[in-house]
């Protein structure tokens, strides 16, 4: 990297419920070994100083998995699956700050657990595609039935893939920038 | 800083952690006026490290290349908020360059700059 190219980062947030194939996305897709680490520390003390100095405040950590995909000299493009868990809701919107878009994996057979998700990024609005992971069985279903059964906005996109399939796994984030794009290039 | 500057040992540099990072940090979780999102990338400045404590030693000899503050937090193994204050330390003290995610766009997101050679990138692999 040339020492006057300032690197630039990037980061997409993949969602969706416990199981879905987060993990499994971001292997898929990441230049740099798994990893983990461990997210903010307590619900309580999120934007304030010193933690160690409060000690009636309940710990929790988090652990987040994210990978890296060096895009060209300079961009740097950052993944992040999001904690399962619905309290870790501060943790989302330290992800969702500034990202990119989302991609909500979804499983057929377990519709409801993406709901969350999908609640959460129309109402901070940001760009989101509804992939739905190829799990035995759920071949059947249309991609309409689908967007009606998430009740999704005409222009949302939906596209099926396979999580463990790297190829499948960059068509979907194709398919994520390119809506982005789209809603930036209207909102300028 | 308002403590001098704590990474300094006196004695010659050893291998293996020997405080707790929560010590190095005194438990600060925020660095002050710093609000640094996970992504933010750090880049080393050059400036020789011999008199750093190991924590500090690790992280700016990460940054030859960019990093994340993410990856920084993964490979100390410590929680990010931790490593945001780790790496805030040294930039205050000049041995790295914190480069933040580029100014938004009215939305929020990246420019449309930058989402276009994103996906020139994405198709390109």
């Amino acid at each position: 990297m040339r020492a006057d190219a300032r690197p630039i980062p990037l980061k997409i947030v993949v969602a969706g419920g416990f199981g879905v194939g987060k993990t499994t996305m971001v292997q898929a897709l990441s230049e740099i070994p798994p990893l983990l680490t461990e997210g903010a520390l307590t619900t309580a003390s999120t934007g304030v100083d010193d933690v160690a100095a409060v000690p009636g405040k309940r710990t929790t950590t988090v652990a987040l998995d994210f990978g890296r995909i060096t895009i060209d000299r300079s961009l740097i493009l950052y993944l992040f699956g999001t904690p399962g868990q619905n309290r870790f809701w501060f943790m989302w919107d330290e992800l969702a700050r500034g990202a990119v878009g989302a991609v909500v994996l979804v499983d057929l057979r377990r519709i409801d657990d993406c709901f969350p998700a999908v609640d959460y990024f129309e109402s901070r609005r940001l760009p989101f595609v509804v992939a739905v992971n190829g799990f035995p069985g759920t071949d059947r279903y249309a991609v309409d039935a689908v967007r009606d059964a998430l009740a999704l906005k005409p222009d949302t996109p939906v596209v099926r893939m396979d999580a463990r399939g790297g190829d499948s796994c960059l068509n979907t984030l194709i398919a994520l920038v390119e809506h982005a794009l789209e809603r930036t290039a209207v909102a300028t | 800083m308002t403590h001098g500057e704590p990474w300094h040992v006196d004695e010659a540099p050893r291998n293996g952690r020997v405080v707790p990072v929560f010590a190095v940090t005194g438990g600060r979780t925020r660095s002050s006026g710093r609000d640094l999102p996970v992504e933010s990338l750090v880049t080393t400045t050059g400036r020789a490290t011999s008199d750093l404590q190991q924590e500090y030693r690790v992280i700016v000899e990460m940054a030859v290349r960019p990093v994340s503050l993410v990856e920084v937090g993964a490979a100390l193994g410590v929680p990010f908020g931790v490593a945001r204050v780790l790496v805030s330390d040294l930039a205050d003290a000049g041995y790295l360059v914190v480069h933040e995610p580029p100014a938004a766009s009215p939305d929020g997101g990246p420019t449309l700059e930058n989402l276009t050679r994103l996906l020139e990138g994405l198709r390109a692999r």
